[in-house]
C-alpha cells in the first residue's frame, strides 16, 4: 500500500473558497437587499415618522406635552405599574427558572408549556380574565365592594394584567440559560460547604446576571409598553387610569397629534434604549458562555517536577 | 479516616445504577473504583459525597455515620471529571471559597486565609497563579486548582471523579506520578473513579471493579492481575486465560 502524505501541498487560492452552503452572489445580494428593504419601509420609516410628527410644530409644542397633567400622571402611573411588576416579575422568574432547571418534578412539562401562556394568549383576553375575575359582575365583586377594595377600573387591576402578560420574559430568558450552563459549579459549591442561599448568590447569580438583566429590561420595556390588557382593565379614566400607552390613544382620537406623537416618543426612545443595552449584554452573555466552556487554547506546557 | 458503605444501592427510575454495595476504605488508603461507563462507579462516588442520596444502605465516616448528611456537612473533598472551576473568580478566590462560606466564628482570618491559599498553590506547584482565570488555564492547571480548591477545606477525605480523564495523554501520566507522589505525603484516605485499568493500577494501592452496579472483586494491583475471580474481570483487564481449562 503506497503510504499517505499527511502534508500535503496547499491549493493554489485564486479567490476566497465558497462554501457548500454559500450561494452564489446574485442570489445573497437579492436577499440581503430585500432584508434591507423591508428593515427600512417597515421599522426605520415608521419610527423616523413618529418623532418627525412630533417635532413638527417645533419644540415648544412637544414641551408642551409633558406639562399637562394628564399625561404627566399617565406617565406616572406607567412608572408605578412597572416598579411593582418588574421586581415581581423578576423574583418568580428567577424562582421559576431555578425549579424547572435544577429540579425533576412531576408536571415539570406542563409548567414550562404555562410560563409560555401569556404569550400565546391576546392580551385583550388577559384583561377579560381580570374583569371576568374581579369585576363588579364577577362572584368576587360585591365581596370586594363592600369592603372597598377596588381592582377593576383602578391601579391594581392594571398591575395584575401588566403582571400577567410580561410573567414569562424574565423566566424565558433564564431557563435556556440555566439548563446550559447545568450544576456543577453548585454541586462544587456544596461539597465546599457552602449553603443554598450562598450557592444561590456567590455562584448562580454571578452566573446568570447578563441574561437576568437582559429579562429585567426586556419585562420593563414590555410593562410599560403594554396596552390591549391594561386598557380592557383601566376603563380609561383620564388623569387616573391612564398609562402612557392610552393617553397616546386617547390624545390621538381626539386630533392632539403633537401630543400623541410627544408621548409616542417617549416610548419609541424607551425601547430604542432597551434595544441597546440588550445589545450590549448580549456580548457580555456570549463572552461569558465562551469562558464557561473553558475554551483556552493554551497548551499545557507546563511539566510537573515531582 | 476510613470510608465504609453498607449495602448502599441507588436507582434512576427502574435502572439500578448501584446494587446494594459494601466497600471499606482504611484509613489513609488510595482506592481507585475501576469499571466500564454505565457500571456505578460515579454514583458511588457521588453518594459518599452526598451529592446523591441512597435508596438503602448506609454510608460510615470512621465511626460517624453520614448517610442523612447533606454534602456541606460531611466534609468531603470532591474533584470534578471538568473541574467545575467558579469561572467567575479567580485561582485565589477559588481555593478560598470554601474558607469564606464557613460560619462566621469557624472562618479563618483574612490573613490566614490568603497563607492558606499560598500554601495550597505551592503543593500543586501553581505559586503565583493567584489572580488568573480559569479560563487563562490549561487542562492540568485547572486540576490542579481543583485539587487545592477540594483540599483547602482539609477535607476528611478525598474524591475524584476521573480526575484525569479530560487531560491529553502527557499531562496525564505527570498528574499520576504526581496524584501518587501527593498522596504519599498527605496520607488523606482517597477514591478516585476510573475507566482505564493502567491508570487504576499505577496510582492506586487498591482497586475496587465495579460492572452492572455491583463489586466484582477487590484487591491489589497484584492480586487481581494473579487471581481474576471472574470472567468479567479477567476480560476487563485483559488477563491471558489460564491455559488449564477451568473445571479441569
Amino acid at each position: 500500500m503506497k503510504p499517505v502524505s499527511l502534508t500535503a501541498p496547499p491549493l493554489p487560492r485564486s479567490r476566497p473558497p465558497l462554501r457548500a452552503t454559500e450561494e452564489g452572489p446574485l442570489v445573497r445580494w437579492t436577499l440581503i437587499a430585500v432584508t434591507l428593504l423591508f428593515f427600512a419601509l417597515f421599522l426605520a420609516l415608521p419610527l423616523v415618522a413618529v418623532f418627525a410628527e412630533a417635532f413638527r410644530k417645533g419644540w415648544a409644542l412637544y414641551l408642551e406635552t409633558f406639562r399637562d397633567p394628564a399625561s404627566l400622571h399617565a406617565i406616572r402611573l406607567s412608572l408605578l405599574v412597572a416598579a411593582i411588576v418588574v421586581p415581581i416579575n423578576t423574583v418568580f422568574g428567577v424562582v421559576i427558572a431555578w425549579a424547572v432547571s435544577r429540579f425533576n418534578f412531576r408536571g415539570k412539562s406542563l409548567l414550562i408549556v404555562l410560563v409560555d401562556l401569556p404569550l400565546w394568549v391576546s392580551p385583550v383576553i388577559a384583561g377579560l380574565m381580570y374583569v371576568l375575575l374581579f369585576g363588579a359582575e364577577s362572584p368576587l365583586g360585591p365581596w370586594l365592594r363592600s369592603h372597598g377594595i377596588k381592582i377593576i377600573f383602578a391601579t391594581p387591576g392594571m398591575v395584575l394584567a401588566t403582571l400577567f402578560v410580561t410573567f414569562p420574559l424574565v423566566a424565558r430568558t433564564l431557563i435556556p440559560l440555566m439548563q446550559a450552563q447545568g450544576v456543577a459549579e453548585e454541586e462544587a459549591a456544596l461539597t465546599l460547604g457552602a449553603r443554598g442561599w450562598q450557592i444561590f448568590f456567590r455562584i448562580t447569580l454571578p452566573k446568570i446576571r447578563w441574561g437576568l438583566l437582559y429579562g429585567v429590561i426586556l419585562c420593563n420595556a414590555r410593562a410599560l409598553g403594554e396596552f390591549g390588557a391594561v386598557s380592557v382593565v383601566s376603563g380609561h379614566i383620564r388623569g387616573l387610569t391612564n398609562t402612557i400607552p392610552l393617553q397616546i390613544e386617547i390624545l390621538y382620537n381626539e386630533y392632539a397629534f403633537s401630543a400623541a406623537f410627544a408621548l409616542a416618543s417617549l416610548l419609541s426612545l424607551l425601547a430604542l434604549a432597551t434595544l441597546g443595552i440588550k445589545s450590549v449584554i448580549d456580548r457580555r452573555t456570549a463572552r461569558q458562555l465562551a469562558a464557561g466552556e473553558g475554551l483556552s487554547t493554551n497548551p499545557d506546557t507546563q511539566t510537573l517536577n515531582t | 479516616m476510613s470510608i465504609t458503605t453498607e449495602h448502599l444501592s441507588k436507582a434512576y427510575g427502574r435502572f439500578a445504577a448501584l446494587k446494594p454495595t459494601s466497600i471499606r476504605l482504611p484509613t489513609g488508603r488510595l482506592v481507585a473504583l475501576l469499571g466500564p461507563s454505565g457500571s456505578g462507579k460515579t454514583t458511588l462516588l457521588r453518594l459518599i459525597a452526598g451529592l446523591e442520596f441512597p435508596d438503602s444502605g448506609a454510608i460510615h465516616f470512621h465511626d460517624q455515620e453520614v448517610t442523612e448528611k447533606n454534602a456541606y456537612e460531611r466534609q468531603a473533598g470532591f474533584v470534578f471529571q471538568h473541574y467545575a472551576l467558579f469561572n467567575q473568580m479567580n485561582v485565589f478566590e477559588n481555593i478560598a471559597f470554601g474558607l469564606k462560606v464557613r460560619p462566621r466564628r469557624l472562618r479563618p482570618g483574612r490573613e490566614a486565609i490568603a497563607e492558606r491559599v499560598r500554601q495550597l498553590l505551592e503543593l500543586v506547584q501553581l505559586a503565583g497563579l493567584e489572580k488568573r482565570y480559569p479560563s487563562q488555564l490549561s487542562g492540568g492547571q485547572r486540576q490542579r486548582i481543583a485539587l487545592a480548591r477540594a483540599l483547602a477545606i482539609e477535607p476528611r477525605v478525598l474524591l475524584l471523579d476521573e480526575p484525569f480523564g479530560a487531560l491529553d495523554a502527557r499531562v496525564r501520566k505527570d498528574l499520576r506520578v504526581w496524584l501518587r507522589h501527593f498522596h504519599r505525603e498527605a496520607n488523606i484516605t482517597t477514591l478516585f473513579v476510573t475507566h482505564d485499568q493502567e491508570e487504576a493500577f499505577e496510582v492506586a494501592d487498591e482497586v475496587i471493579i465495579l460492572h452492572e452496579g455491583e463489586v466484582q472483586q477487590t484487591g491489589t494491583p497484584d492480586e487481581l492481575r494473579r487471581t481474576p475471580a471472574n470472567p468479567f474481570v479477567r476480560d476487563f483487564l485483559d488477563v491471558a486465560a489460564p491455559t488449564t481449562p477451568p473445571g479441569g
